[in-house]
């Protein structure tokens, strides 16, 4: 029998190198198609999830993700619809959920559940449970088979998505997934790094690896291994440190990207003999 | 008479334009023609290229290709057709490697969930030493100049194995110096596959002497047909289309 605090520990490291590895291969989409924001809309929209579960008394957690999930479904419908730049559709849908989330805040009963609901923006990997690690462990499992599974077609969009139309792929589905597996990604790390922070780590361990790469497959492959790598490092720093795991997970991002802008090759001269 | 390529009375409209970027156009293509569209810039070429293709809605008209409906079959005639795009920005840091670039061409002829075979990585060998970029096969795309990436570009659409090519001033990058010997090595492609050929160029003189017509293009529509030795006659007497320069 392990103890208490070790099985706590087990997970929560677990839970780190999953939200890790998830983020980061999602996170290569993200960078790669310019929809950073994606991030800070899904964070809020959750925000604003957890706010109304409060508000009507239901699980926060299960409406945040309720939320999430039904922005996740949006984006990129809207987007195609109204022949806007993602970019643009999740400005309009972060700013959007801010305001409904203040609502529903000012009509929470106490203060201590307004705190409640912004816990889910600053995350708390201690308190994740199985059944938590068991979510997360089917969206990575589904989110890296359909990316094995359907290779072709997601590399030919990341490269250019009208000529992978011209080339007879049906990208429209493919394109609306990848918005969709980045909405869930968040969703399911809300409770690990939270909301505000999650956006590192999508961001941080695919730029850092591109320092280094100009084959988008190696990147593909290296920068949730980078991520899980990531997380291990900040959970570990937390643990000394007593910082709150999110940040101490973003600032270890953060150090590693700084210094492969410094040691990158793709900024020195290389001669070849 | 068979005809690859059948468009009756087409206008086609960008999302949210209220008015038809190219209007009434009719245009027949018989199988193995290599036509050339011309006109002055804002004509309608790209949009004409793009709307056989199907990335542009049709708003009137019916489009036929390989004798089946555009608007039906849409994914299954775009697999037969090499697209080389005219304005195409690859950024320096692109990460994406050459011949891992022109392998793309034939994702849409693999099938979905099917791995790339022996075959296809030796098709897209065959056409980087036929465009002469073998060379450049483990580069990353954005290092290379332009017309290196237009030859790319190029091969990425041969490998495909097309029936049709749809080429948006394909020359426009190529060195002067070689783009005489390049067009000329494009007529070969284009005899040695039986290709069927629409290429839009505003450069008069990269329209090679086997063009079987030329279209002028002014405003969105067709306003001329020529023959390709009516091109010297037709340069003086549009003096005014000083916009159509000869290399």
């Amino acid at each position: 029998m392990i103890s208490l605090g070790l099985r706590i520990l087990l997970i929560a490291i677990i839970g780190a190198i999953l939200a890790g590895v998830t983020c980061s291969i999602i996170g290569v989409f993200v960078v790669r198609l310019k929809i950073s924001s994606i991030g800070y809309a899904m964070s809020h929209a959750a925000f604003a999830g957890a706010a109304l579960g409060l508000l009507l008394d239901i699980d926060p957690l299960l409406i945040a993700l309720l939320f999430s999930f039904i922005v996740a479904l949006l984006i990129g419908p809207i987007s195609d619809r109204s022949n806007l730049s993602p970019e643009v559709i999740l400005g309009i849908i972060f700013s959007l959920n801010i305001a409904l989330a203040f609502i529903f805040l000012s009509l929470l009963p106490t203060t201590a559940a307004s705190i409640s609901a912004l816990s889910i923006l600053w995350g708390s990997i201690l308190t994740i449970t199985i059944d938590d690690l068991t979510y997360l462990s089917i969206l990575t499992t589904i989110m890296i088979s359909a990316i094995v599974l359907f290779f072709k077609e997601f590399y030919a969009i990341l490269f250019n998505r009208k000529l992978a139309e011209a080339d007879g792929i049906n990208t429209k589905p493919f394109y609306y997934a990848i918005l969709f597996m980045a909405g869930a990604t968040v969703s399911f790390s809300l409770k690990i790094i939270g909301g505000l922070l999650v956006f590192a780590l999508i961001v941080n361990p695919p730029s850092t690896i591109m320092q280094f790469s100009y084959d988008m497959k190696k990147i593909i492959v290296l920068s949730p291994i980078l991520g899980a790598i990531t997380c291990l490092i900040g959970f570990l720093l937390s643990l000394i440190t007593d910082f709150p795991v999110g940040s101490s997970i973003v600032i270890v991002s953060s150090l590693l990207f700084a210094i492969s802008v410094v040691v990158s090759p793709k900024r020195r001269v290389i001669v070849q003999h | 008479m068979e005809y690859i390529v059948e468009l009756k009375n087409v206008s086609s409209s960008y999302l949210g334009e209220a008015y038809p970027a190219i209007r009434d156009i009719t245009l027949m293509v018989k199988k193995g023609d290599f036509i050339s569209i011309i006109g002055p810039n804002g004509a309608g070429k790209t949009t004409l290229l793009e709307t056989i293709i199907g990335l542009i809605p049709i708003v009137r008209g019916k489009i036929r290709i390989f004798d089946k409906e555009l608007q039906k079959d849409g994914i299954l005639i775009r697999r037969k057709i090499g697209y080389v795009p005219q304005t195409f920005s690859i950024d320096e840091h692109s990460p994406f490697i050459v011949k891992d670039v022109v392998l793309m061409g034939r994702f849409g002829k693999i099938g979905m969930l099917n791995s790339p075979s022996k075959r296809d990585l030796e098709l897209v060998n065959e056409f980087l030493q036929l465009l002469d970029i073998y060379h450049l096969k483990d580069r990353p795309i954005g290092k290379l100049s332009g017309g290196q990436q237009q030859r790319v570009l190029i091969a990425r659409a041969l490998a495909k194995e097309p029936e049709l090519m749809l080429l948006d001033e394909p020359f426009s990058a190529i060195d002067p110096l070689f783009r005489k010997e390049f067009i000329k090595k494009f007529v070969e492609i284009h005899k040695k596959f039986d290709l069927t050929t629409i290429m839009v160029t505003h450069d008069l003189g990269s329209i090679p002497e086997i063009c079987s017509k030329i279209y002028v293009m002014r405003g969105g529509r067709i306003v001329e047909e020529l023959k390709v030795e009516e091109v010297e006659n037709f340069r003086e007497r549009k003096g005014v289309l000083n916009d159509l320069p000869r290399t």
